[in-house]
């Protein structure tokens, strides 16, 4: 008997040393699928139990809802999976170790307290993993969730934990109540410890509960006196913990933090104004280059700057390198109706291009860039948000909602209505205070800019790649987001083809837990031998010819190294800015989890190609391709 | 005695484990987990055994649910590991 534990104990270790090259990892989990199936007829038949028919039905029913559960799963849904099983398993040890109160019998206090430890541990577990899992999975908010108290909720529930199982263990007090009142505060602890940690810091705490699953099983062990339970356990349990400590030091977070409740995940950005203004400088003319969808939308300001001439020229300015631009029109725009087209017309602007409210309303969705001159109470978000403000109610233009605004007004004071503009502080806006012809001068010149830079800097991304001999890929969870893996991979084999060398370098905390963005490569048929950690390509950047970014954003900011007090810094980035040229392909310039604004869009060696990066690379793949 | 064989096998299985699981590179971190977690599903023996001896209908259908669970977490475990790993090797067997 003790020899074929041992057994099946040799057979999970050498499956798990099997894991540890890619080569082998299949046949190590199928070892380790053996040594448990052996477990498993080892124990019915040790026992004795081999023909009770309940223990079968169980069996039978868990294995077809596993396999259905893990044939539908999608790779990118497998950290909500993880959690889910996670979750499972410790509530399977919470139930095990209930189960033996029940029964009672003779115990003593070891046993008692390893029955009452199995089922806190087993429940934080079970009740932890599910609230991660439904983070993941969009089922709760990704937002840090606090209640009153929360901390004082913590401690109190560890409080009656502690005592009832001290009780327990010194035999005072009835079992059965000590194990349910386990049971039931320690399912609350475990929402309560879940709920407040933010989406950025899931990986960490994926990692931990993992650990704390193995654990619990172990520990069921010991109250069962099963010794392969224990060893099991414990090697779960240690694997989870060097994943927690990896996630960790990646991510530049203490453990204790994130049990504390301090989560990366800003609400607010937390950077220093100085960096943002700084860095919104640069960031209208190059938002405003790379638009494609340009919404207008004129007020009386336009007509009191004398400002339609140059209005018209931006439009053709515009519409010449191929951008879409509608011009929005809201009804009280002017000083009687219908003004506004009256004086566009008179600058020869076509009415073709003039869009009514609704109509503009519906382009702003999808808009990369709205140019508002002049214009003020006709876009305030007061007139939605802020009840009691004499503009509330009114019909307004969502200007807001395009992904990048550009305000061309002469002050920053109200409008007509007295209520100040709630637009112009949104991170999305970049405001250009003084006369409209100036600032359209400005807007104008820089969209001249773009084609006259000439040289490098002015090379399109399809020649930077063709002219490259050595190139590596940045992925990040944007990527997996955008779902755009099978491009990455297109991008991979056109690039060999024309003989250039090309890896994939990958941050430890890339994706939403460990090896995730592996994984997602994997499945995409991106070979593993391309793929580089942290640790083995970052000093190599420097001989790197084009670095291409895609959905990543913290991992790659140099704020990490440059600005002390950003949240990142100190964690150990990817230096893709030394790199000769680096090329993002990412929603938005909007920061990333941590809040902190990526000073990498604004180095002069970075060009940052906006927009869902599934089409994005669409477009850099056509050029390639009618290139070669 | 046999209560500190077990504590002392807690910790043995602990260094060991530590030991083999830094050998496993970071690529192959979320297949890792997940087989991890197939394994703490080894709490399905523990609940075939308590299940089996228990006496009241309670204790039965709460052991009964540990089972299922338990077997879920293996079932599903293992197999979805299987299928991350067989992407990784899957080049190689194409080429």
């Amino acid at each position: 008997m003790l020899i074929l534990q041992l057994i099946c104990i040799a057979g999970f270790v050498y499956g798990i040393r099997l894991m540890s090259s890619p080569k082998t990892a299949v046949a190590g989990n199928l070892l380790g699928a053996g040594a448990m199936l052996g477990a498993v007829l080892l124990t019915l038949l040790g026992e004795g139990i081999l023909t009770l028919p309940l223990l079968w039905a169980g069996l039978i029913l868990g294995s077809a809802i596993g396999v259905w559960l893990a044939l539908k799963v999608l790779m990118i849904q497998m950290p909500q999976m993880v959690a889910l099983l996670n979750g499972l398993g410790g509530g399977a040890s919470a139930l095990v170790a209930l189960v033996v109160i029940g029964q009672g019998g003779e115990m003593n206090v070891f046993t008692w307290f390893t029955t009452g430890l199995a089922i806190i541990v087993g429940g934080i577990t079970l009740s932890g993993s599910l609230v991660a899992a439904g983070k993941l999975h969009g089922k709760l908010s990704q937002r840090p969730f606090h209640i009153h108290h929360h901390n004082l909720s913590l401690w109190l529930t560890t409080g009656l934990m502690l005592v009832s199982l001290a009780l327990l263990s010194v035999g005072i007090g009835s079992p059965v109540l000590h194990g349910l009142l386990m049971a039931v505060v320690s399912l609350g602890f475990g929402i309560l410890f879940t709920i407040r940690v933010g989406g950025a810091d899931m990986p960490i705490t994926i990692s931990l509960l993992n650990s704390l699953s193995g654990v619990a099983g172990a520990i069921a062990g010991m109250s069962l006196h099963h010794t392969l339970l224990v060893v099991v356990g414990a090697v779960v349990g240690a694997s989870g913990l060097i994943l927690t400590q990896i996630m960790c030091r990646a991510m530049n977070r203490s453990l204790w933090q994130i049990l504390l409740g301090k989560t990366t995940a800003a609400v607010k950005t937390t950077a220093p104004m100085a960096l943002i203004s700084e860095e919104k400088q640069h960031q209208w003319e190059e938002s405003l280059q790379a638009a494609e969808t340009v919404a207008i939308i004129p007020g009386y300001g336009m007509a009191l700057a004398q400002a339609q001439q140059l209005v018209k020229e931006l439009s053709d300015k515009l519409q010449a390198q191929g951008k879409e631009v509608k011009f929005g029109i809201h009804p009280v725009a002017g000083r009687m109706p219908g003004h506004m087209n009256v004086l566009l017309a008179e600058a020869d602007v076509w009415y073709e291009h003039l869009y009514d409210l609704e109509q503009i309303n519906d382009f702003l969705q999808t808009a990369d860039l709205a140019i508002i001159v002049g214009a003020n109470d006709v876009v305030n978000l007061a007139a939605i948000e802020l009840e009691g403000t004499p503009i509330y109610g009114m019909p307004i233009i969502r200007a807001d909602q395009a992904k990048q605004v550009l305000v061309c007004n002469y002050d920053t004071k109200p409008g007509y209505a007295g209520v100040d503009n709630s637009l112009y502080g949104m991170g999305h806006v970049h405001l250009l205070v003084g006369d409209a012809k100036d600032s359209l001068e400005k807007i104008l010149n820089a969209l001249e800019g773009e084609p006259a830079a000439g040289g490098e800097a002015g090379l399109q991304p399809a020649e930077l790649l063709e002219a490259a001999q050595r190139v590596v890929i940045v992925p990040g969870y944007g990527m997996a987001l955008a779902q755009a893996q099978m491009q990455v991979k297109r991008l991979i084999d056109i690039l060999q083809s024309a003989g250039k060398e090309v890896q994939i370098a990958i941050h430890p905390v890339a994706g939403r837990m460990p090896g995730h963005m592996n994984v997602l490569l994997a499945e995409v048929d991106v070979p593993y031998e391309l793929m580089y950690e942290m640790d083995q390509i970052n000093d190599q950047f420097e001989q790197v010819d084009v670095v291409v970014v895609v959905g990543a954003n913290d991992v790659v900011n140099p704020a990490a190294i440059t600005h002390p007090g950003t949240p990142i810094y100190g964690m150990p980035i990817l230096h893709v800015e030394r790199a000769r040229h680096v090329l993002v392909f990412n929603l938005d310039r909007s920061p990333g989890y941590a809040g902190v604004p990526n000073t990498l869009y604004d180095a002069p060696n970075c060009t940052l190609i906006e927009g869902d990066a599934a089409s994005t690379l669409n477009a850099l793949l056509q050029s390639l391709r009618a290139a070669a | 005695m046999r209560e500190l064989i077990l504590v002392l096998a807690f910790a043995g299985a602990g260094l060991l484990g530590y030991k083999l699981i830094s050998d496993v590179p970071s690529l192959l971190h979320t297949p890792l987990m997940s087989g991890m977690n197939a394994l703490s599903g080894i709490t399905v023996l523990g609940a075939l055994v308590s299940t089996a001896a228990a006496v009241t209908t309670g204790s039965a259908i709460l052991g009964f649910l540990a089972i299922v669970l338990a077997t879920i977490n293996v079932v599903a475990g293992f197999l979805v590991t299987h299928r991350m790993l067989k992407m990784f090797s899957r080049r190689r067997e194409g080429s």
